[in-house]
């Protein structure tokens, strides 16, 4: 494993994924909120039909 | 058995295997340091998987071991392409396409417990009209709470260049040539306008990441802090949307609506492609090179089954036609952004890496329409140098010879002393007639300009 490391491991700039991670979280935790508050309000569109395919395939 | 092999110049880096040539045929050598994550790669069913989705170019494993080299696991036979091209030559559309298929296979890799350690443009070919990854070792076993180690690389070669492009209107493809590693944060930071940092998503993957970037490394904090897989997916998640908002700003340039616009008229077009179709039905080609493509008009008469590539140096006109072969499924077509008086240099390690255009590029049939005047009288180069370099590309030639009365070279002529006295079709045809031979010499009916077909003496 550790001769696979031919990269530069500094390249995945672990520190700032770790501050996205956390940052994307609280944003992805108060969008699924607001989206559960919003389902009571708005009725969902029915999906596309490449949406469909695009999710069978 | 013992015969050097024959490696290929840009494969190098990765110790997991390289590609070499072997009687003619393209192989993949891959060794024993690589073989639990290539055991991984077909018994997870990720490689099946990814090439059910158009995602990995096939291959197939081959028993023997041409290398002769005592680390040998594996030898693939990957489908072979005829032509490569680099970043520098795609269009915006070609870029963002082969970025959304990078981030599509580090995610259908996590699914499988693996993850992309790759994320380069030059892993990725436009094959059979979709974006595929074409470095089957880009693979390694996923561990969890390990970030994403190609994620600044995805960033820098990828989503940099595609945000300054969408923001400033700046070619990419010279973007690409001016950063062939990647445009770091630090870069992009500065040449992206203010309000992009009010935008959350890109002020965290350009912005933050430039000021984190800038400071040393030692004076990075440390964090004991673990990146979970469901991290990653929304990174890569954030990544997606972001780069699926993004389009080429609309540019009115000289040349889109060329044909639509100008003066020429629609008859002149509809000849003038009524001639070159049946021209191209008498010929027998299975590639064609399009010099001066335009938008494609003539790129899309071709065969079929022929490959087409298919250039001009406005990249807007190539964005344009990109989008339309993609629509069209015209999967024969490569439309490259190339300036035929800078053609792509040779570049890399020993300038070996990175092949030069013209290297690449040696054609059945090769089209040059309006083209001629642009590169005698707007760049001076002379009859004797343009019939050598069409002679060094091409077996047939579809060339029009556009006159001086011609309402575009009386443009070209307006603020510019005409000091062209050889440019005329007797002189043309005198040059030419040392190179080629004469096949077919076709007047237009609308307009001045004269169809020849030479084939290569």
């Amino acid at each position: 494993m550790m001769q696979l490391l031919y990269l530069d491991p500094g390249s995945g700039s672990y520190l700032i994924q770790v501050i996205i991670a956390a940052v994307l979280g609280v944003i992805f935790y108060f969008k699924s909120g607001w989206n559960w508050i919003k389902s009571f309000f708005v009725k969902t569109p029915p999906k596309t039909e490449e949406e469909k395919n695009e999710s069978t395939d | 058995m013992n015969q050097p092999i024959n490696q290929h110049p840009a494969s190098f880096r990765d110790p997991s295997g390289f590609v070499y040539e072997h009687e003619g045929k393209v192989y993949r050598f891959v060794s024993t340091l690589y073989k639990e994550h290539y055991d991984k790669f077909q018994q997870s069913g990720l490689a099946d998987e990814l090439r059910k989705k158009q995602l990995l170019l096939p291959f197939t494993e081959v028993a023997d071991n041409h290398t002769g080299k005592t680390d040998w696991y594996k030898t693939l036979e990957p489908q072979q392409l005829q032509f490569i091209s680099y970043a520098w030559e795609w269009s915006f559309e070609q870029l963002k396409d082969a970025a959304l298929a990078t981030l599509s296979l580090c995610n259908y890799a996590l699914q499988k417990g693996m993850i992309l350690k790759d994320a380069t443009p030059s892993n990725i070919q436009l094959v059979d009209g979709k974006c595929k990854l074409i470095d089957t070792l880009s693979f390694e076993t996923y561990t969890e709470g390990q970030p994403w180690i190609a994620y600044r690389q995805f960033c820098e070669c990828f989503l940099n260049p595609l945000l300054v492009t969408h923001y400033t209107g700046v070619d990419i493809h010279r973007l690409e040539l001016a950063y062939p590693d990647g445009m770091p944060a630090a870069v992009a930071s500065t040449l992206l306008p203010f309000k992009t940092k009010l935008k959350p998503i890109i002020y965290l993957h350009v912005h933050l990441q430039a000021k984190i970037s800038g400071k040393q490394r030692s004076a990075q904090k440390q964090t004991s802090r673990k990146i979970s897989k469901k991290n990653i997916e929304q990174i890569l998640e954030s990544l997606r949307s972001c780069i699926v908002s993004l389009s080429l700003p609309e540019q009115k340039t000289t040349w889109n609506n060329y044909y639509t616009e100008t003066i020429l008229s629609n008859e002149y077009l509809s000849e003038k492609k009524a001639l070159v179709s049946s021209l191209l039905q008498e010929l027998n080609y299975t590639s064609v090179l399009d010099l001066g493509a335009n938008e494609g008009e003539f790129s899309l008469l071709c065969k079929p089954d022929a490959k087409v590539i298919a250039t001009d140096f406005d990249s807007s006109c190539i964005n344009n036609l990109y989008k339309k072969i993609r629509q069209e499924k015209r999967t024969n077509i490569s439309p490259l952004v190339i300036d035929l008086t800078y053609p792509s240099p040779s570049m890399g390690w020993m300038n070996e890496e990175r092949k030069a255009f013209f290297s690449r590029t040696k054609v059945d049939v090769c089209l040059a329409l309006a083209l001629i005047h642009h590169l005698a009288i707007a760049k001076n180069i002379s009859f004797e140098q343009l019939a050598a370099f069409f002679a060094s590309v091409c077996n047939t030639l579809i060339i029009e010879f556009v006159p001086k009365d011609d309402p575009k070279v009386k443009e070209l002529l307006t603020w510019r002393e005409d000091i062209f006295e050889g440019y005329n079709v007797e002189e043309f045809e005198k040059v030419f007639q040392e190179k080629f031979s004469l096949l077919n010499k076709i007047e237009s009916v609308y307009t001045k300009r004269i169809l020849f077909v030479y084939q290569k003496k």
